[in-house]
């Protein structure tokens, strides 16, 4: 019964612990934004590992979705002869919800992994230690362009995912299922407000992508330098990453669509 | 003591240094001085916390207690910046090379030089080129960290530690897992290096022999403390035993073959008795 | 030669990002509308709007010509306040044109309907309807209903 008790403070505390390293870690990340601005290079260079080789996965997901939800909104539209409606279903679940939610969840796949395995190998390797008797802290020159460039990265990709799923909503619905293209463009027009909705949605885009580039940065800086070390790192990445994401979803979707 | 003449100008002198990780005491007590512009070698066997010294001396773990002086800087009293401003006059060559993989030879030998200093690109190169001749690989530029050999690496590691033309460079077990030919070649390096560039350098090592024919100091630590020190025509005469079981290589004296533990028979008998 | 085709890589799917922006701006967000602030604000005052909403649509003759913007209640007069936002174009209302709240079919959103009527004078910014007609509620019609026929019965 002790040893339990005992067990579960320890776990307090090592979370906490993990909790003040990981925030003072983010302070010296942030501090790093001016290094970054000095060297948009480096920026560029993770924007591309980051941003652009996830953007096939978010195009080739964001159709599918898209096309899904079509096919499924228009089964159960067609029950009450609302089909008329199918875009604005469509539209609305994806800009508020799918759209931010599953890039958020395939972004940390994708790229968080990679961030963490990276970072976590070139702590392994004595790169970090070998940059920092260089006189070049790793905070800002290795941490803090791939953190920015996720923050950056998340909300475009996120929002290339819910455009392209509501045209995949449109082929499915339109093409193929025959709404008619006005009602389909025209209904959503007029539901899909621009503040309430689409900005809504890119700002949880943006904090799911300060949370994620944090997590996946943060594992792969903190990771035991060794193989098993990284390897549960880059795992720890991905399934914090999905927890946070989940929960903030719902903290956010209470504040912005009471 | 008998080699204190040998100290007058000295470069890093370590005093009363304490540094624990977890319950374990790694320095208890360690007192060190590092004469300029001479090799001095740290000693000891593995676990006994080499590595560790070298980055305290960099800067990059904290000590419990105990103070490190560097070229008259307090290395406890200096902030951030101080401490950056200082390393750039440091090298250190790690074990495992730490050269960036992402990047070629060429730009891992630029690297402090982009990073440090605003001269031209065609400037940049020449210094490089100089560098990587000094270590012989100037052939060798445009290849990746991944598909240089082990000495190779640790070579290309070293031109980038020389890059900036530091005070002093560390060495962090340089000869182990090398090949007798890049082994020699590493040693002579470092003679070279120290010799030409009026380097101070310090190399932390187990490897007796190749240590001993360069190094004009040598300390041997063992339980967190310095146990002697010398120049090695004075350590080679030395009659303690443990300083003999060391530079000899004997396999049992002060310190045992046997990781402590409970009598041999009481183990296999005891172990008998609880099976049946 | 390779950092330059890195940046037209990251440009490019800026570039992407802005035209989903865009779409999603003009195309599916009604941010092409709110564009246009030429528009006008009119109040009415019902007894019961129903299910009214903001951002439902006002129709003339079946054309949507604008939006609900607001509504509030009138703790001193006990009665809705609905502010609607008519598109510039449309700018000639009579001031006794009346202002209704119909359901579009049988579960459908409710919406404003306007029918002109004869005054020679138009509506202006901040004008207020004076011909207002509640949202018709299903329960009260029915009891309306059942009571006629009732007291129908009894009569008899």
């Amino acid at each position: 019964m002790m040893g339990s008790i005992q067990s579960l403070g320890r776990v307090g505390l090592n979370v906490l612990e993990r909790l003040g390293r990981g925030s003072l870690f983010l302070f010296n990340t942030l501090a790093g934004f001016w290094s970054v601005l000095k060297r948009p290079r480096l920026l560029i260079a993770q924007l591309f590992s980051v941003g652009v080789l996830s953007f096939l996965i978010i195009l080739v997901s964001g159709l599918f979705v898209g096309m899904v939800m079509a096919l499924q909104g228009y089964n159960t539209l067609i029950d009450f002869g609302a089909e008329e409606s199918l875009g604005v279903a469509v539209a609305l679940s994806i800009v508020r919800e799918l759209g931010p939610v599953v890039t958020a969840l395939l972004f940390a796949g994708r790229a968080g992994s990679a961030l963490t395995a990276e970072i976590g190998l070139m702590k392994a390797t004595e790169q970090l230690s070998g940059m920092e008797m260089m006189a070049v802290d790793p905070i800002h020159r290795i941490i803090a362009p791939r953190f920015f460039a996720g923050i950056i990265s998340m909300p475009i990709l996120a929002t290339i995912f819910s455009a392209i799923g509501i045209l995949g909503g449109y082929l499915v619905g339109v093409e193929l299922l025959g709404v008619d293209a006005g009602a389909y463009w025209s209904q959503m027009q007029a539901k899909v407000d621009w503040n309430g909705d689409v900005i809504n949605g890119i700002i949880k885009s943006i904090v799911f992508g300060f949370t994620v580039s944090w997590i996946a940065v943060f594992e792969g800086y903190d990771a035991i330098p060794t193989s098993e070390g990284v390897s549960r790192a880059t795992t720890r990445t991905v399934v914090h990453s999905a927890f946070a994401i989940l929960g903030l979803d719902f903290l956010l979707t209470a504040l912005m669509f009471d | 003591m008998k080699n204190e003449t040998t100290l007058d100008d000295v470069l890093v002198t370590v005093q009363d240094l304490r540094f624990s990780r977890g319950s374990r005491l790694i320095f208890d007590g360690l007192e060190l001085k590092i004469p300029r512009g001479k090799i001095t070698a740290i000693m000891g066997p593995s676990g006994t916390g080499k590595t560790t010294l070298l980055k305290i001396i960099g800067g990059q773990l904290k000590p419990d207690a105990g103070s490190i002086e560097i070229d008259g800087q307090d290395l406890g009293s200096l902030n951030r910046k101080g401490l950056y401003t200082l390393r750039q006059r440091m090298g250190m060559l790690f074990q495992s090379g730490a050269l960036l993989t992402d990047i070629n030879v060429f730009d891992n030998v630029a690297f402090p030089l982009r990073e440090h200093t605003d001269l031209p690109e065609f400037m940049i190169r020449d210094l490089v080129l100089m560098k990587l001749h000094a270590v012989g690989l100037r052939g060798a530029w445009d290849l990746y960290p991944s598909e240089l050999s082990g000495g190779m690496a640790r070579r290309a590691a070293l031109a980038r530690a020389i890059a900036l033309d530091p005070m002093m460079i560390m060495y962090d077990e340089p000869f182990t897992g090398q090949d007798p030919i890049s082994m020699g070649v590493i040693v002579e390096l470092i003679k070279l290096l120290n010799d030409a560039l009026g380097l101070t350098s310090i190399i932390v090592s187990h490897d007796v022999q190749e240590t001993i024919s360069i190094a004009d100091y040598l300390y041997i630590i063992s339980g967190g403390k310095v146990i002697e020190h010398g120049t090695p025509e004075a350590l080679g005469r030395s009659d303690s035993k443990w300083t003999r079981q060391f530079l000899d290589g004997l396999s049992d004296g002060p310190v045992p073959f046997h990781y402590p533990a409970t009598p041999y028979q009481e183990d296999l008998l005891g172990k008998r008795e609880a099976a049946s | 030669m390779k950092s330059k085709s890195l940046e037209l890589l990251v440009g490019l799917f800026m570039a992407i990002g802005l035209a989903a922006l865009f779409f999603l701006a003009m195309k599916v967000s009604n941010l092409s509308s709110l564009g246009q602030s030429d528009g006008y604000q009119v109040t009415a005052r019902f007894d019961n709007i129903g299910g009214l909403k903001v951002r439902s649509p006002v129709m003339v003759s079946g054309v949507r010509v604008g939006q609900v913007t607001d509504i509030e209640y009138d703790n001193e007069r006990y009665e809705a306040v609905v502010s609607l936002e008519l598109d510039g174009e449309y700018r000639q209302f009579p001031d006794d044109t009346a202002v209704s709240i119909f359901t579009a079919g049988l579960l459908g959103e409710q919406y404003v309907a306007l029918e002109p009527g004869g005054s020679e004078e138009y509506w202006e910014e901040g004008a207020e309807a004076e011909l207002t007609q509640s949202a018709i509620i299903l329960e009260q019609l029915i009891s309306k209903f059942l009571f006629s026929k009732a007291s129908d019965t009894i009569e008899e």
